[in-house]
């Protein structure tokens, strides 16, 4: 029977190629959307690797720096008098490169033995404590530090993943920007967000009145956010600028969340349309050859065919014709990984092929099965009159 | 070999009855070359449908070989037509995306048979018929008496021991027709086929064993 519905889809090709055109685009489409939004919903599998509950930012007003002496005096005083406060519990200074921004800044090299790029975080010492940071070896910095002989560096557990797996680099020497060393591992810092990609990355120690762009709190637990006033007076006084802004980072968190999720909905509406419209043209099609067909459907009952035979000939006539279509996308879709067209993951494309392809069957099937059970409903004696 | 006791058949809308048949009994022993007559519309093309478990009646039993067909199930009546009954049509009721041999092979796709048997049974349906040399062609590069006798290969291939023509000649010229029925004759002699043909060629009814004629729904000869 296969044979025989080939042949007839086959020769019927002219008729067919606009179906299949459009099952082969409506696949590519579903492909290229499933493997974005696999793509990032992988990243959020990712721990952030920082706390954002109680945590808030404060991104600084200009401060003056050319007064080196002056701004480490203000600098240091406004960290006196956050700390003076019971709600604040940590403080912590960063430049751009901080929570939720989308600054990046990145280094690389080939003096270690192979090619790396890391995104580099400067950072002071409070950082892990403030935000929570989880150091799965060696340890964070300390204000000793600064006077180690090799300047200090801590990776991200990802950087030592790809570059020295199962391999344990504490307290070894490391070449960026002269030699650093070692000191420690946290588990992540996703700083740019729940759905940024994981990246190699390298904090290095700095002081605080070198980074002063944003001042990160860690917050007595249920802080309200009325306290926002008289930190905002605090900050304002100390600084002698008004521009300051406070953010609560866990806000920002569910914020920016809310907006990748937005353009996934998006996506995925879209896509969501297009297999509708796909699915009313296949079944358009599919009623109107039925209803063309009825004296060939009339014959193959006069012939022998029960009516179970008569809904899986069609039901197999147009997922021969899919698995054909399909056959034709994933040829296309399969080069996107083989040939290594994206940085995106292999296993990512294979695993929207497959999901594609589950979907249009699954749609198609849906498709065929009630004009099928119509045509097997029709009666030879009329259907054989008709024509 | 086809017994009908007493057929009826009634179209029923919500506001019209209409009868189509009429207490109708037959008895067709096998081997027998029947042809049925009668004016448009008067049940001839019901009746045929009926034998050929196409159609159910209204009222009335179908007997073929002594068993009574209305206790078939949908099953047993499809394999029934597909093993016993050959059909043939006034318009052919070719498939038109298909060569004249799959054309032929058609009914054999019902039946467990094997591919190469398949072929092996319709090459040799086409040779009966005299069509051996136009098993790649397809039914559009046909001339009528062709295609019909395409539509004879189809319904002898599984070897049916009855074969039901609704009006074989009736879109055929006189020459064409002529061969149409002289191929049936033949199969009738030859097999020991029984045939029912339906017509409204007196000339060619004439040519068969015996003849009955219908008017509105009922038998008058």
């Amino acid at each position: 029977m296969i044979s025989h519905i080939l042949k007839l889809i086959w020769n019927k090709k002219k008729r067919n190629a606009l179906m299949v055109l459009e099952i082969f685009l409506a696949f590519l489409v579903l492909f290229c959307v499933i493997a974005y939004v696999i793509f990032n919903l992988n990243k959020t599998n990712a721990p952030l690797g920082f706390e954002t509950l109680d945590r808030w930012s404060i991104e600084l007003d200009n401060l003056d720096s050319s007064d080196t002496l002056a701004l480490q005096a203000t600098i240091e005083n406004l960290e006196s008098n956050l700390l003076a406060q019971e709600e604040i519990e940590a403080v912590s200074f960063a430049n751009f490169v901080s929570p939720f921004k989308n600054n990046n800044w990145t280094n690389g090299n080939d003096d270690n033995g192979f090619d790396f790029f890391a995104r580099m975080v400067p950072t002071d010492y409070e950082l892990a404590n403030t935000m929570g940071l989880k150091l799965i070896e060696g340890r964070w910095f300390t204000e000793d530090d600064f006077n180690a002989s090799y300047e200090p560096i801590v990776m991200n557990k990802y950087f030592m993943d790809e570059y020295y797996p199962n391999k344990s680099m504490i307290d070894s020497t490391f070449i960026i920007d002269g030699t650093k060393k070692i000191i420690g591992v946290v588990e992540a810092y996703k700083y740019r967000g729940e759905f940024s990609e994981v990246s190699p990355t390298i904090f290095f120690l700095d002081h605080k009145w070198e980074n002063h762009a944003t001042v990160l709190l860690k917050m007595k637990e249920g802080t309200p956010t009325s306290f926002e006033e008289k930190l905002s007076q605090i900050v304002n006084t100390t600084t002698k600028k008004t521009g300051n802004i406070i953010v609560n980072l866990e806000k920002e968190r569910i914020d920016q969340s809310r907006e990748s999720w937005m353009l996934f909905i998006a996506l995925l509406s879209v896509c969501g349309f297009l297999c509708i419209n796909v699915a009313l043209g296949l079944f358009g099609v599919l009623w109107y050859t039925i209803n063309k067909r009825k004296a060939e459907i009339g014959l193959r009952q006069a012939l022998g065919a029960h009516s179970s035979d008569i809904s899986k000939h069609f039901i197999m006539e147009i997922m021969i014709l899919t698995l054909l279509s399909l056959l034709l996308g994933v040829i296309f879709a399969i080069q996107v990984p083989l040939l290594e067209l994206t940085e995106y993951p292999k296993e990512i494309f294979y695993k929207a092929i497959v999901y594609s392809i589950a979907i249009i069957l699954t749609l198609v099937f849906m498709c065929a099965l009630f004009p099928s059970f119509q045509a097997a409903k029709i009666t030879p004696a009329n259907s054989l009159h008709e024509d | 070999m086809i017994k009908l006791n007493n057929i009826t058949k009634v179209y029923r809308t919500k506001t019209i009855e209409t009868t189509a048949l009429n207490e109708i009994d037959l008895h067709v022993p096998k081997g027998e070359f029947l042809s049925i007559m009668g004016p448009s519309g008067c049940g001839k093309s019901t009746l045929l449908n009926i034998m050929g478990l196409l159609d159910e009646p209204s009222g009335g039993t179908i007997q073929v070989d002594g068993q009574t067909i209305s206790k078939y199930t949908s099953k047993a009546t499809a394999q029934f037509r597909n093993k016993k009954l050959g059909f043939i049509f006034q318009s052919f009721h070719l498939i038109p995306d298909l060569n004249v041999i799959d054309n032929v092979e058609l009914p054999l796709l019902y039946r467990k048979i094997s591919k190469k048997d398949r072929r092996e049974m319709a090459s040799k349906a086409l040779e009966s018929v005299g069509l051996a040399n136009r098993k790649q062609h397809f039914p559009n590069q046909l001339s009528g008496g062709q295609k019909q006798r395409v539509a004879i290969a189809r319904a002898i291939v599984g070897n049916p021991t009855i074969i039901l023509a609704d009006e074989p000649t009736g879109n055929l010229d006189s020459v064409m027709g002529d061969e149409v029925i002289e191929i049936l004759t033949k199969l009738n002699k030859e097999n020991n086929t029984t045939i029912v043909m339906v017509t409204h060629d007196e000339r060619m009814a004439m040519k068969t064993d015996r003849l009955i004629r219908l008017y509105d729904g009922s038998q008058i000869a």
